[in-house]
């Protein structure tokens, strides 16, 4: 491995990816698990662009490039959803929102 | 060594690092820089695979717009309502991480054993240098092939930012907002004839003799449409 192949991209990609898992699975505040989920998305796109360079297309970058607008709705939806919520229950812990479970 | 190398591996390096503080940071807002530096550094990968378009939107829209987005409602809600209270339970707190590193020597394996099959398309880097550059190749994927999608993600995104404005407004606007009204005390009816409803044609002279009783009338200010309802003497 000592030239720059598409697999250290994708190493790079599956690693950002399973940290932003590890977020996901362990934190417990709202903001920061959508943080982590944001970076799950921009762990995809890597190895998107690094599959699109690897078989000299372009497609790979046309759907990161979709994904980062997806993500920007997704991100102004969820953060007001995060204000409403943290106005109606005084918090943004995920463990707190159990009103359907009761 | 060589410079690709090095660079992908100073790069690739502090995006590790800046995601790993990320997901242990107590405070959201060094999380949220964290997360803008993890992108600044994976927008400088893309930079080393030859899309610079992407590097460019990248750091507009992830680190720019969503990111000021993330401090801003960080700013937005009341602090002591964002620490973490019971912290998950103290299982989850060992197996999503086992998880996690499983799954990482799974597709670990995956990549180390995978072989590149199928044909390869025509964007090679002599071609893409013949159109002009990766970007230009890019616009016309995306405004040939990739037209209708790039229109409905347009409206994806309009959708996206009508559903925020109506998700994040106050349930109750009557809770922020003091209502403002002409006064209607009791009493200043009067000028209409009895019995005013749908049934009886108001007159222009009941036009004009409201009229001067609403130049005459105060400006009245309260929480709730309801709560004024004296008469008040002039």
């Amino acid at each position: 491995m000592t030239e720059l192949s598409t697999n250290h991209f994708l190493f790079l990609s599956a690693a950002l990816f399973v940290i932003g898992l590890m977020g996901v699975l362990v934190r417990r505040n709202l903001l920061i698990m959508f943080m982590c989920v944001e970076l799950m998305m921009n762990a995809v796109n890597l190895s998107l662009v690094a599959f699109a360079r690897e078989t000299d297309t372009m497609f790979g970058e046309g759907f990161a490039l979709f994904t980062i607008a997806v993500a920007a709705a997704e991100a102004a939806v969820g953060l007001a959803i995060f204000l409403a919520l943290s106005r109606r229950a005084h918090t943004v812990d995920a463990d707190e929102f159990h009103a359907l479970y009761d | 060594m060589a410079w690709n190398l090095l660079f992908f591996y100073l790069l690739g390096g502090i995006s590790l690092l800046a995601a790993i503080g990320m997901v242990v940071a107590k405070n959201p807002v060094h999380s949220a820089i964290f997360l803008v530096l993890t992108l600044f550094n994976t927008a400088g990968i893309f930079v080393m695979l030859g899309a610079e378009f992407l590097a460019a939107a990248q750091v507009i829209v992830y680190a720019g717009a969503v990111l000021v987005l993330m401090l801003f409602f960080l700013m937005l809600i009341d602090p002591q309502n964002l620490p973490e209270r019971g912290g998950g339970h103290p299982v989850q707190r060992i197996i999503g991480p086992l998880l996690g590193v499983i799954l990482l020597l799974e597709v670990a394996a995956a990549i180390a054993n995978r072989a590149v099959s199928g044909t390869t398309g025509n964007a090679t880097p002599e071609n893409i240098a013949f159109v002009g550059g990766s970007t230009q190749a890019f616009g016309n994927l995306i405004f040939t092939q990739y037209l209708f999608t790039f229109e409905v993600v347009s409206l994806v995104l309009l959708i996206g930012v009508v559903g925020a404005i109506v998700l994040a407004l106050p349930e109750r606007l009557g809770e922020r907002l003091s209502t403002i009204s002409l006064g209607h005390p009791r009493g200043t009816d009067a000028a209409l004839p009895e019995g005013t409803g749908a049934a009886v044609p108001v007159t222009r002279a009941d036009r004009q003799a409201t009229a001067a009783l609403e130049a005459t009338r105060e400006v009245i200010l309260v929480r709730d449409p309801d709560a004024y309802t004296e008469v008040k003497s002039r």
